[in-house]
């Protein structure tokens, strides 16, 4: 899940890393009441999960006093079909130098990777492109607590010495927040120091939990009713609702109603092991989308029980046409099973597909 | 066999959960066909003394190998313990653990994984259906029914999906060497690369289908990394952007990892590749 800039920079604030001066506002009127601790000039920052935020309109520069009239212009905005409803207002910062500094992970060498530029506040493939030199990168053995001085040594180069805590505190906050990115576009210099000017984090959906997150935000409603069930769910625009076993079995399976020049309504993976009532409630939560005509169920059984699958779709009895291909542990009971309650059972998932593509046409 | 021997013992981690208890009398079943050792203890902490479907369960993996001779774990803990489970078993003298378990925080995979390699333990996933070398050995939850020995290998980022396509190849009269599912999260033990140099060394192996999915680029870089005649198929080219497509790893990240450019790179380095599973035989046959 993405953190929203505002939350990122009280992380980063918790674990020493510099930020400039600023308040969240959520409606014009506070912004009164701050004006007068962050100097002559003010950034307003929208506090919306848009890329490229800045270029569309989210990012306004005011005079201290134009600042109230600029946030009543940005609250009435939206940024890329965004609403804004909160506002980070920062002082502005006398910058002398920007810098590019991110961690991810490094799927090739299962290390954490992190990437440092001469060149901040722009895109840092572009800066790859143009200046590969300008570009430091250095892979972290997971194990490390911290960054070893030599590799932050390495990572700096001729940038200021003070730059190097800063990276060990980004790296600190990486592994304790379980982030799958951290990033600061720009860090800037100042002459009074290193700060975050920008800040990002992606806290990994698997950690939610134990990072204290209950509600994941980048998921729709539905998404996340999906999710309470145990499936991995993504919302399509098509008329052929899809439920199948295994991420991969899945894709292949809406890869193959495009294939054949239908469309898919979602991608449904009910996941491993799935019993009884959750194949139900997958069954009725695509019958449940709206245009959807024709259902597609493609299950091969490895930790999933195929005579399970087959009384949770009977169970769900919806009313429209579910195209079942079943195949693996338990599949004779599971084939009995439809077959007794007169479900169309076809032997392979492309006879499955051609069926479905066919139902809708 | 690229993995495991038939005559190894196995243990099972997370064996009294309903999955590994149900998977690790499906593996019993299996090696006692092959003629193997199969699962020789269970292994869940303050479960120590039962027993599961005929094998004896320990509270650690330590007190397994002192009583059992065992070189292989298939662990099924669920996600918030499984990585401390995966550096137990390493750090135990366990050669090879392979992660069945889902949804482990990557942080915890990546740690686990490095702190295995000290220990010179492989691991496979996690989020992996495990190997299987038909007539041989199985490790973890394929239905074997759908398998036929032969000559070619199979490498997977998907459980259900190698399964597909298993099915599609012994119902075209090709049997496997062994099928191994490498996992769907973005950090996994053994990759691509890892995995075909282990079918290079096989003499029983002499193609492999390698089954990849959108994110990352590590199908691309395993078909650069060896010589062997290998068949490829992309799950994934519907996949919308940013969108996670099921596994962990399965997303089209800052327009990388989609499915059009892996197969572009797969093609510029010879490989064929399958526009759909049911073309995976005939391309197999092509190249033997």
């Amino acid at each position: 899940m993405k953190l929203l800039e505002y939350e990122a920079k009280e992380i980063f604030i918790n674990h020493g890393i510099a930020v400039p001066d600023g308040v969240i506002i959520t409606q014009p009127e506070e912004m009164v009441l701050h004006l007068h601790t962050l100097g002559p000039e003010v950034v307003l920052k929208a506090q919306v999960d848009v890329g490229g935020r800045g270029k569309a309109g989210g990012i306004l520069m005011a005079k201290s006093e134009d600042a109230l009239a600029t946030a009543n212009r940005l609250f009435g905005a939206s940024v890329k079909g965004v609403p804004v409803d909160k506002i980070l207002v920062e002082e502005r910062l006398p910058i002398e130098h920007e810098y590019y500094l991110s961690i991810t992970i490094d799927r090739a060498s299962k290390q954490y990777l992190i990437l440092f530029a001469e060149t901040g506040g722009v895109d840092i493939e572009q800066t790859a492109s143009l200046r590969p030199e300008a570009v430091r990168k250095a892979l972290v053995n997971p194990l490390l607590a911290d960054v070893p001085p030599f590799l932050l040594r390495r990572l700096v180069g001729t940038a200021p010495k003070a730059i190097a805590p800063v990276i060990n505190r980004l790296y600190r906050v990486f592994c304790e927040k379980d982030a799958l990115l951290a990033e600061i576009n720009p860090l800037v210099t100042t002459p009074d120091g290193v700060f975050a000017a920008d800040a990002k984090l992606i806290i990994d959906d698997n950690a939610l939990a134990r990072q204290g997150i209950h509600v994941n935000r980048d998921q729709t409603e539905r998404e996340r009713e999906a999710e309470r069930h145990g499936f991995s769910y993504v919302e399509l625009a098509g008329s052929i609702g899809v439920i199948g076993n295994g991420a991969g079995l899945t894709m292949a399976t809406l890869d193959l109603i495009e294939h054949y020049r239908g469309r898919a309504a979602n991608f449904l993976d009910v996941g491993g092991g799935a019993g009884r009532e959750r194949v139900t409630h997958a069954v009725q939560l695509v019958a449940g989308m709206p245009g959807v005509q024709v259902i597609v169920v493609n299950l091969l059984g490895g930790i999933t029980r195929c005579d399970e699958v087959a009384e949770g779709i009977v169970d769900a009895n919806i009313p429209q046409k579910v195209i079942v291909r079943l195949a693996g542990t338990n599949e004779e009971k599971g084939r009995n099973i439809l077959q007794e309650h007169g479900y169309m059972m076809l032997d392979t998932m492309e006879e499955a597909v051609r069926a479905a593509v066919e139902a809708v046409q | 066999m690229i993995f495991g021997a038939r005559d190894d013992g196995i243990i099972v981690q997370g064996a009294t959960g309903t999955q590994g208890a149900f998977h690790l009398d499906l593996m019993n079943e299996y090696a006692r066909g092959a003629g193997g050792r199969g699962v020789v203890a269970g292994v869940t902490p303050g479960k120590g003394g039962q027993v599961v479907h005929g094998v004896p369960v320990y509270d650690s993996v330590r007190e397994a190998l002192d009583v059992h001779d065992a070189a292989t774990s298939v662990l099924f803990v669920p996600g918030k313990a499984a990585g401390d489970s995966i550096m137990e078993a390493a750090e135990a003298g366990i050669e090879l653990v392979v992660a069945i378990t889902e949804h482990i925080p990557v942080h915890d995979t990546a740690k686990a994984i490095a702190y295995a390699r000290t220990c010179g333990c492989s691991v496979v996933g996690p989020n992996s259906p495990g190997i299987l070398s038909p007539g041989e050995i199985k490790l973890g939850i394929m239905p074997a029914q759908l398998f036929s020995r032969g000559n070619v290998g199979v490498i997977s980022r998907s459980g259900t999906l190698t399964y597909e396509v298993v099915d599609e190849l012994t119902r075209a009269g090709i049997g496997q060497s062994t099928v191994v599912g490498i996992g769907g999260d973005p950090i996994i033990g053994e990759t691509f690369v890892d995995v075909l140099d282990r079918f290079a060394q096989d003499p029983l192996t002499d193609a492999v289908v390698v089954i990849g999915e959108v994110g990352g680029n590590l199908e691309e870089e395993g078909a650069a990394s060896t010589d062997l005649p290998i068949v490829a198929y992309i799950a994934g080219k519907s996949a919308p952007p940013e969108k996670r497509m099921g596994h962990a790893g399965a997303i089209v990240e800052g327009g990388e990892g989609d499915a059009a450019s892996k197969i572009r790179r797969l093609e510029a380095l010879g490989v064929p590749v399958a526009a759909k599973p049911s073309e995976i035989p005939t391309l197999v046959r092509d190249l033997l």
